[in-house]
């Protein structure tokens, strides 16, 4: 049974890092707003742009 | 995590289900970006590539704007159309003081953030386009809006942008963004939610390690393990569910001296109590080396109250959300007059009993004050939900909260923040909100009593093995603690409550008083109470009657040159007739009418003893202001779904009856377009009252359906009364429950929704006492070791909770 004496503190860390990274999620706000990514998804073309809009920065539209 | 999703997630999916309507929204002939009727000269603009008409300059460079950026997948993916944009840019500079940066935003990594709220938002389209266009603005670092909340989070860069750029282009798109109470309340609020969240997940995973490693403990049946592994084991299990036993129970550790101090035993005091003696007891036969720990039964027993209780907050946050943000909406600013009568722009806190303030016409009155100068009229319907406007004299008080509409005003301020009516109403609402339906605090009651009974049982019941079987009397009277916790019974009635609100909301109702839900199940007649509620609002032109050889057509068009322009609800009906002539020197008169030259001739519209010198009949006179050429009868149109929805009211086995304040003759007409028999006209607010106190006598239980502005005594007076209202002004209508959808299906379905509620109280109910009832007596005579009890109580509660959530599933 010696290998517990690995396994089980290998679990241990592996809880503990699931508990970090879903702390740090919470935290840096992942659960904030479930609802604009959503409509994200159903975008046709995805703006690469993240400038300010100009005359010429124009998408056709798919449809 | 997906119980944390459901609030929000499915408001979402729920409102894209209904994506059919995007179609209709696009190329209805209305404006192109908020839908509204077009005006005589439409704003022509070419977006996403095709020509697109709008109502106004404003709605027109929004629609640009959103085109030029790329986003024009907004008007696909929206679901309602977008509010009207003013077409003046709106000044946001008082924003940019230090002291309102102060109160309102706060210091984060590479600039600042503030919350804002809007009212404007009408589906996550709205958040979505909110998101990507604050982020596109040079110097802002992160933006986040949520539609259900009202809210809109923003950071920014102060030396790339200010907040009033900012402001200024959310209100450009439509969204007129409002001050919220004060940064430090929206993040205690953001920091309540996401300590939530983290209780929950550490519940989550610490205890599925819990009972993983009990697991080995169990499957240990025959006692081969070692005892140094088995002691291994026992520690490790100490050591996960520690954190879960004290980190994501802390609620209950809370509620348990909450409960204490107060002296009373309530469900936080079971829960915590079952959770630590079986923690603790677990953990001196760990150090003592016994034959058993209970270590899983007490994670458990965390883990899932906390889902329950999770769902619970959720489902009630969502239907108040709504009313919140708006009855937060007050002005933020105040313009106050020194000494010298130099004019300052400043925060409401700093403002002062006896200071001097000033309010321009349309702005909104800062504190309650005293009127000086000269009289004025003010828009008090936030506070009273009077529509008109109200006049006040020298030296009478101006409400806070109440618009300004007549000359700009100054006021010596008498009360000021928390003292305001306005403030005193909002508490109100949040009360309202607060308290916990009588239904629920039955079963409060109930449960609580249960609690003092199973607590002199379980004493029994130790005592009683003590004497017979003194190794088992511990392990027996934990299991009959946790096994007959009356969670499922105190779970019951609220969580089918809360997420029938839930569903509610989704469908756009709200409800304003916590028994509306209850009280509707129960209703056998609904009474609408205004015409107003069943008609379109937009009036249509009905007939034409013609004097003195004034031919049909040329009527009709000096009828609509004149009305062009005017936004008087009944002139909207003629402005749609074909232009052909031009109206000059068009002025109002108002209460009566227009006149103004239309070809050559002075012409007069309105009332007919404005316009033709005759008796006043309810109809619109075209005349000349002695002579009538012409009478227009103009009624509303019946909401294209009044029919249909009254035709479900009937289905539900409900009497729909119309009593109404208005004429004879549109009341008929309303009651043959829909088929109601035996309308009653003219009604005064008191006939109403009795009119439905009479049901009320006969054994009938009554919904009032109006508008709730001028009739608080008749919705007061019914068992339940709802309000078709729509955006501004919702939290301040005297009525059990808010229809803020403009469809009128919603009532059937609200009612729908109401009698599945009460009947999956019902089940609740009847699975709750009969799992205690069953549970008990099998735990007290040894059937159940202490894990089963905590698996079965805590299956009894989600059961509970499960069925309580069917609710939030739609009905169509």
């Amino acid at each position: 049974m010696a290998i517990l004496l690995v396994l089980v503190p290998i679990s241990l860390i592996l809880l503990g890092l699931a508990i970090w990274a879903f702390v740090w999620a919470v935290k840096s706000g992942q659960y904030d707003d479930l609802d604009a990514p959503a409509i994200d998804i159903l975008r046709n073309d995805v703006a690469k742009s993240e400038a300010p809009p100009s005359g010429h920065a124009k998408e056709t539209d798919a449809d | 995590m997906a119980a944390s999703r459901l609030g929000s997630g499915q408001l979402t999916w729920g409102r894209l289900s209904s994506a059919t309507e995007v179609v209709d929204a696009n190329v209805s002939p209305g404006c192109y970006h908020c839908g509204e009727p077009l005006p005589a000269q439409p704003t022509l603009c070419v977006v996403g590539g095709e020509p697109r008409v709008f109502c106004c300059n404003g709605c027109a460079a929004a629609a640009t704007w959103i085109g030029e950026a790329s986003l024009d997948d907004y008007y696909r993916l929206r679901s309602a159309s977008a509010g009207r944009v003013a077409a003046e840019p709106a000044d946001f500079s008082a924003w940019d003081q230090d002291s309102v940066l102060a109160e309102h935003s706060r210091v984060v990594e590479g600039g600042r953030e503030i919350t804002v709220l809007t009212d404007a938002m009408r589906c996550a389209a709205c958040a979505w386009l909110i998101d990507r266009a604050l982020r596109q603005q040079p110097g802002v670092l992160d933006a986040g809006a949520n539609a259900i909340t009202g809210r809109i989070i923003v950071s920014w860069d102060p030396r790339r942008t200010s907040v009033s750029t900012l402001m200024a282009r959310l209100a450009a798109l439509g969204y007129r963004p409002w001050l919220a109470t004060g940064e430090e309340r929206e993040q205690a609020l953001r920091r309540e939610r996401r300590r939530w969240l983290m209780r929950i997940g550490v519940a989550g995973l610490g205890a599925m390690q819990a009972m993983m490693f009990a697991e080995a403990l169990y499957l240990d049946t025959r006692g081969e393990m070692a005892l140094a592994t088995r002691d291994f084991f026992r520690w490790i299990t100490f050591l996960v569910s520690t954190p879960v036993v004290f980190y994501s129970g802390w609620p209950f550790l809370e509620g348990m001296a909450h409960e204490l101090r107060a002296r009373r035993l309530g469900m936080d005091t079971l829960i915590a109590g079952s959770t630590l003696l079986a923690y603790f007891a677990s953990l001196f036969e760990t150090v003592r080396g016994g034959p058993h720990v209970w270590y899983d039964a007490a994670v458990m027993f965390v883990l899932l109250l906390l889902l329950a209780r999770l769902l619970e907050q959720r489902a009630r946050r969502v239907a108040s959300a709504q009313v919140d943000a708006l009855a937060h909406a007050r002005p933020a600013l105040a313009t106050r007059e020194d000494g010298s009568g130099r004019v300052e722009q400043v925060p409401l806190a700093a403002l002062a009993i006896g200071d001097v303030v000033r309010v321009s016409s349309g702005e909104a009155v800062p504190a309650d004050g005293l009127l000086l100068d000269h009289p004025s009229a003010f828009d008090e319907s936030l506070i009273s939900g009077e529509s008109a406007p109200v006049q006040r004299n020298v030296g009478e008080t101006a409400l806070a909260g109440s618009i300004c509409r007549d000359r700009p005003a100054r006021l010596r301020v008498s009360r000021t923040g928390s003292d305001t009516r306005l403030s005193q109403i909002i508490r109100l609402v949040e009360q309202a909100q607060g308290a916990r339906p009588r239904l629920a605090r039955v079963a409060d009651r109930i449960a609580s009593a249960f609690v003092i009974v199973l607590l002199v049982s379980s004493a029994g019941v130790y005592f009683w093995w003590l004497r017979h079987d003194p190794s088992r009397a511990f392990e027996i009277t934990l299991s009959v603690l946790v096994v007959s916790c009356p969670c499922a019974l105190s779970l019951a009635i609220p969580v089918a409550l809360t997420a029938a609100n839930g569903a509610l909301a989704r469908l756009g109702v709200l409800g304003l008083r916590p028994d509306a839900l209850t009280s509707l199940a129960r209703v056998d007649r609904v009474v609408f109470d205004k015409t107003g509620t069943l008609g379109t609002g937009q009036p249509t032109l009905l007939e034409v009657e013609v004097f003195s050889g004034m031919d049909r057509e040329r009527a009709l068009q000096i009828a609509a040159a004149l009305e062009r322009d005017s936004r008087h609800p009944l002139a909207l009906a003629l402005a749609a007739e074909p232009a052909g002539l031009d109206a000059s020197d068009v002025r109002g008169t108002p209460g009566l009418g227009l006149q103004g030259r239309v070809d050559g001739s002075d012409w007069r519209i309105g009332r007919a003893d404005f316009a033709a010198s005759r008796e006043d009949d309810g109809a619109v006179w075209l005349g000349d202001g002695s002579r009538a050429f012409a009478r227009f009868v103009i009624q509303e149109s019946c909401r294209p779904d009044a029919a249909a929805a009254i035709a479900m009211l009937r289905r539900q086995g409900l009497v729909v009856e119309l009593c109404s304040g208005d004429s004879e003759q549109a009341v008929r007409a309303f009651a043959a377009l829909l088929d109601i028999s035996d309308p009653r006209a003219r009604q005064l607010p008191e006939q109403k009252v009795s009119h439905v106190r009479q049901l009320q006598a006969q054994g009938h239980v009554v919904a009032m359906v109006g508008d709730g502005i001028n009739d608080a005594p008749v919705l007061a007076g019914a068992d339940v009364s709802l309000a078709m209202a729509d955006g501004a002004a919702l939290a301040q209508r005297a009525a059990d429950m808010v229809i803020t959808n403009p469809s009128l299906l919603r009532i059937p379905q609200a009612i729908a929704l109401s009698r599945r509620t009460r009947r999956v109280i019902r089940q609740n109910l009847a699975w709750a006492l009969a799992y205690n009832l069953l549970a008990l007596p099998l735990a007290a005579t040894g059937q159940v070791t202490p894990w089963i009890a905590a698996l079965g109580m805590a299956l009894s509660s989600l059961l509970v909770t499960l069925n309580a959530l069917r609710l939030t599933r739609m009905a169509h």
